[in-house]
């Protein structure tokens, strides 16, 4: 377990390190938007740019990153001023809330959607279905976000619209592919209800599949979360992201890559944690 | 083949048809900008009206589809093969080099892979033909996205691991590259079909929000992405309905490839 | 069928609170509310360098001059009089007595003192006070009296009264440090990422036409808001009563559903232009720098650009053709006698044979053989700009010239033009929020950064920037405005007859604002909207004008 833990740690510290790397020798690291102000003098774009040059060496960034991490001091953000750990704390929630909600409603609507019908099997569900998820899968994920604006949707919807279709697929072939199961049929045949077939024999068979692709939905919302947070204005993890990345903001980017990837990683591991401990208690 | 399928195919077929031939069909070349009527309505001259600057908007659209339609396949190839040789491999070894793997995975999605975007675009020179660039574009985004496909693929992959013809063929002294080649691949045949043909809508879209975004192909080259841009402004589609058409196209397109889809069922 | 009816209300129960979540409160009335683009920076009125906490200074500072935004006239703030001596090296301040900071402190002479002090120190680094900054050496700043500020420069600053409109006074005693201020609001609350909010100064010192004190405005809610669509929205719902600059397209829909909203107030100070790469050392092939380097060249390439088209079609008809660096909003300081640029394609076709271009087959060629293709780079997110481009490209194709266009995200095109040097013409607009040309000195210098085409020249590279060089030198140190006056329309002159920049529009101020606002008057300088933010009230038609 802390194996795994610390697993986990170091792959994420190495994403940040890489990301670091990205962007530090990427073009356009160190220029600043004021420097096309005529306003500053000569000296103060030299003071500007000495004091870029100070925070030049790689091998050095990383030294005091890991330093100040062990210190828990995140540092703190060159476009915004503020310390990266206030940053994090305040629109972690926001993305969390968001994500966590919108994966929620996402699930929900897809066992729904995937579970209609599947005794009856008729082509209307199936198609009408399909062809739902498939209109939903369709849309670019920004021409949601835009919807979400305009209809005064909050960022969940958005959210949970982009995942709901992936999710869909997969659980509607899975449920489809456990409802044919021998032991299932036997069960039908015996004449137990729908509702006990679908807790006592579908389900836990379904279940370490759909745990996995508990982990695979995290990472895809997390994924959408960025581009419909920029475009809908929401105070969260996404739109930090994308601010710096657009100001090459090294300490919030590294950070930030830090978190994204700490936490797909625990939701990945714990949704195969939680797989292998159902096909533990079911044999 | 279902009807619903049918039908796809069909609609599919039509639309790549006019592609092709849309040198014959476009009433103007699609940069062309006609000064005096910008935003203009359907009219016999303009079927479907003129964009802001004026230019055509059924020529943009039609060349629009050939830029995306060409080149997200071959987006899609590129991921589909990167994940089946690095999924099938991690399933079939298994052990550390499958969690390293799988970690590997996890690890990009977490990448800002839009800044890497963002640097390859500006560190390309900058008399590179818009051509070129798009397809530079298509290639990053192959390189960038096979990360969903390679769980399957190494699901899949560790399900026959330990088959019968498997065992048979390592018994027999098999090379792992071999056995890759000529004994895993060939039965995962149809999960990497299904993998490309899931992947190509991916990459529309993904092409498509990142024109939104403004990263996309360069004026005055269209693309459905370019031309959904002006979605951001509501009033003005309230005000020409016709601009929905990009996207009505879009969806459509994307429906038909997601319904023409061999079974998407993984056989195990 | 049973599971299915639970999900379903799982659904509703989850998703339910969002739906009612998303009625934004109203606002009472008293409360202005509009956003901000950005995340103010700081706010520490000395280190202002972006538009947020520029909006948020301008409204909680309190300054010893203040331009009036309506008439571009000076008009006394905290000193009650001034006079400037010595050839522009000294100004003395008469201040007003009996005043108060947000806090209560009591405000003095002393705190001018510290505040200038603080401000001239060499090793603060901002935009304001490196617009004192006219030579070297140390400012002195004496306290005659307890309602007296002399101040002594090194050298003389031109423009100098005006430059004390931006200097928000910090006291030297309080200790909320910057947050206790003299201007009509002060910061009450601020969330970072979501809004500022702004209370009532009550010890603000002006008071109205019949004694009231001012401001009327008991508050102002500062929303961050960088999505500009989202912002208008906002505006038709009424959750935000004003938007201080509009663009074209969003004023052409609101003027269509609710005119009186609103408003053009003609052209700006802004403007929109392109320049050519002039750099000795950069990395292109070097019959490119002789195209660009030849004068020629440029004034055919802006006779070919046809301005009026871009005016009517990306900005809609709110826009005019830039004339040169000045505005004809800038009513002192512009060259009047300066012919608005004609579109002659011909005629440019014409003055490029004169130095041996020539069109064979549609496509021109220099006198080597070269065909005439070039790229420009403008910055990725701004539509209007990659517009003008795009109609840029079919105007120099009507003469045979092919213009490629890259999009850069900003960070990435700064880099080009100001370190590597590696493009070929840019495409970009300038804010000015000055009148005075002298603000454009590291502009027009040719050692000077900000001198886009050619950069920190050791010595000035063509006899027209060594002429340039000596009018701008000139105009810093001479005194009376009118001989200012004289060698700027020199200089304006000579931009318009080499071209360094192509000047393409200026485009019009713009802004909205809502029916219950009570005493706006939009003005051509920023803030546009808000300039007269003491004398606001909010009242008229609380239904906010969205529905009628």
């Amino acid at each position: 377990m802390l194996r795994r833990l610390l697993l986990i740690a170091s792959l994420g510290l190495v994403a940040a390190l890489f990301s670091a790397t990205l962007v530090r020798f990427a073009p356009g690291y160190g220029v600043e938007e004021r420097e096309l102000d005529p306003r500053w003098s000569a000296e103060s774009v030299e003071a500007l740019r000495h004091k870029q040059l100070l925070q030049e060496g790689l091998a050095s960034f990383y030294f005091h990153y890991l330093s100040a991490l062990a210190r828990g001091d995140l540092g703190e953000s060159d476009s915004l001023k503020r310390p990266v750990r206030e940053l994090l704390t305040q629109r972690l929630p926001v993305t969390g809330s968001a994500i966590v909600r919108g994966l929620g409603v996402a699930w929900l609507a897809a066992a729904l959607l995937a579970s209609l019908g599947l005794s009856s099997r008729s082509w209307l569900y199936e198609a009408s279905g399909t062809a739902f998820s498939s209109l939903l899968l369709s849309l670019p994920s920004a021409v949601v976000a835009m919807l979400a604006v305009h209809l005064r949707a909050p960022v969940f919807c958005a959210i949970s619209v982009v995942v709901f279709p992936r999710l869909h697929r997969y659980m509607r072939s899975l449920l489809v592919r456990s409802y044919d199961q021998p032991h299932v049929l036997a069960a039908r045949a015996r004449g137990l209800t729908s509702g006990t077939i679908f807790w006592r024999h579908v389900l836990p068979v379904a279940a370490p599949p759909l745990l996995a692709l508990f982990g695979v939905s995290f990472a895809i919302a997390f994924g959408a979360a960025i581009p419909i947070e920029a475009l809908c204005d929401s105070p969260g993890l996404g739109q930090l992201a994308w601010h710096a990345a657009l100001s090459r903001d090294l300490p919030l980017i590294v950070n930030v890559t830090f978190v994204v990837c700490l936490v797909m990683l625990v939701a990945n591991s714990l949704a195969d944690l939680a797989g292998r401990t159902v096909i533990g208690a079911s044999q | 083949m279902s009807p619903l399928q049918k039908v796809a195919a069909i609609l599919l077929c039509t639309i790549l048809l006019l592609m092709v031939l849309a040198s014959i069909f476009v009433p103007a070349p699609y940069a062309r900008q006609f000064r005096d009527i910008p935003n203009a309505g359907p009219s016999t001259a303009h079927p479907l009206g003129t964009d802001a600057l004026g230019r055509d908007s059924l020529s943009r659209l039609l060349y629009g589809t050939r830029v995306s339609l060409l080149l997200a396949p071959g987006a899609s190839l590129l991921s589909t093969i990167i994940a089946a040789l690095l999924g099938s491999a991690a399933g079939l070894i298994g052990g550390w080099f499958e969690r390293i793997v799988l970690a590997l995975t996890d690890l990009s999605l977490a990448l800002p892979w839009l800044f890497l975007l963002l640097t390859v675009r500006a560190m390309l020179p900058l008399d590179v033909p818009p051509m070129v660039s798009v397809v530079i574009a298509f290639l990053m985004m192959g390189l960038l996205g096979w990360q969903s496909a390679v769980r399957v693929i190494c699901a899949a992959t560790r399900g026959i691991r330990d088959s019968d013809f498997l065992l048979l063929a390592r018994s027999t002294g098999c090379q792992p590259a071999r056995l890759l080649l000529r004994h895993v691949a060939p039965n995962l045949r149809p999960l990497f079909y299904v993998q490309f043909w899931i992947s190509i809508p991916l990459f529309i879209l993904t092409e498509a929000n990142l024109s939104i975004l403004g990263l996309g192909v360069m004026e005055p080259m269209p693309s459905w992405g370019n031309l959904l841009r002006g979605f951001e402004n509501f009033s003005a589609l309230a005000a020409n309905p016709l601009r929905l058409v990009p996207l009505i196209l879009l969806v459509l397109v994307v429906m038909c490839f997601q319904l023409v889809l061999p079974s998407q069922e993984v056989t195990q | 069928m049973r599971q299915a009816w639970i999900f379903l209300t799982l659904i509703l129960v989850l998703g339910l609170p969002a739906a009612v979540r998303a009625e934004t409160a109203r606002q009472s009335g008293g409360e202005l509310h509009f956003c901000l683009h950005g995340e103010p920076k700081t706010f520490n009125p000395l280190l202002v360098e972006e538009d947020a906490s520029e909006t948020i200074r301008y409204l909680t500072g309190g300054v010893l001059i203040r331009l009036n935004r309506q008439t571009q006239a000076l008009e006394p703030g905290l000193a009650v009089s001034w006079k400037v001596s010595q050839e522009g090296r000294r100004i003395s301040f008469h201040l007003r007595s009996g005043l108060r900071f947000s806090d209560g402190t009591p405000f003095t002479a002393e705190d001018v003192a510290y505040t200038l002090k603080a401000l001239m120190d060499p090793q603060l680094h901002s935009p304001t006070g490196d617009s004192f900054r006219s030579g070297e050496g140390q400012v002195d700043v004496q306290i005659p009296s307890a309602a007296a500020v002399v101040v002594t420069f090194p050298a003389p600053v031109a423009g100098l009264e005006r430059l004390f409109d931006q200097v928000a006074i910090l006291s030297a005693h309080s200790p909320k440090k910057e947050m206790a201020v003299l201007g009509p609001f002060y910061v009450a609350d601020y969330s970072p990422g979501s809004s500022v909010l702004l209370h009532r100064n009550p010890n603000y010192w002006k008071k109205d036409k019949e004694g009231k004190p001012l401001p009327y405005l008991d508050s102002i809610r500062l929303d961050i808001q960088r999505n500009r669509d989202i912002e208008l929205l906002r505006f038709r719902r009424g959750e935000i009563q004003l938007i201080n600059a509009l663009d074209s397209e969003s004023f052409d829909s609101l003027q269509k559903e609710m005119p009186a909203v609103a408003h053009d107030a003609g052209p700006g100070l802004d403007s929109e232009q392109m320049w050519f790469n002039q750099v000795p050392s950069a990395p292109l092939s070097e019959y490119k720098k002789n195209w660009f380097r030849t004068t020629e060249f440029r004034k055919a390439i802006s006779m070919a650009i046809n301005r009026a088209d871009l005016c009517r079609i990306v900005f809609g008809g709110h826009a005019h053709p830039a004339v040169g660096p000045v505005s004809p909003a800038n009513q002192f300081w512009f060259n009047s006698s300066l012919p608005v640029p004609a579109y002659d394609a011909s005629g440019a076709l014409r003055l490029l044979a004169q130095v041996g271009f020539r069109l064979e087959g549609g496509a021109l060629h220099d006198s080597s053989g070269n065909r005439v293709e070039f790229t420009v780079i403008t910055n990725a997110g701004n539509k209007s700009r990659e517009q003008m481009a795009t109609m840029i490209q079919q105007d120099l194709s009507s003469i045979g010239i092919k213009v490629n266009l890259v999009t850069l995200d900003f960070p990435s095109l700064i880099e080009r033009i100001t370190r590597t040097y590696d493009y070929e013409a840019c495409l970009l607009g300038l804010v000015n929020t000055d009148l005075d040309p002298n603000s454009q000195m590291n502009v027009w210098l040719s050692s000077a950064e900000n001198h886009q085409w050619n950069p920190k020249e050791s010595k000035p590279a063509t006899a027209w920037e060594a002429e340039l060089d000596r009018l701008m030198r000139s105009q810093a140190s001479a005194i009376s405005d009118k001989k200012r006056k004289a060698d700027w329309d020199k200089v304006q002159q000579i931009v318009a007859e080499q071209q360094p920049f192509i000047y393409l529009v200026n485009k019009d101020a713009m802004s909205a604002i809502s029916s219950a606002v009570v005493g706006s008057s939009p003005s051509v300088l920023d803030p546009h909207a808000f300039w007269n933010a003491e004398l606001l009230r909010l009242g008229g038609d609380l239904a906010l004008g969205a529905q009628k």
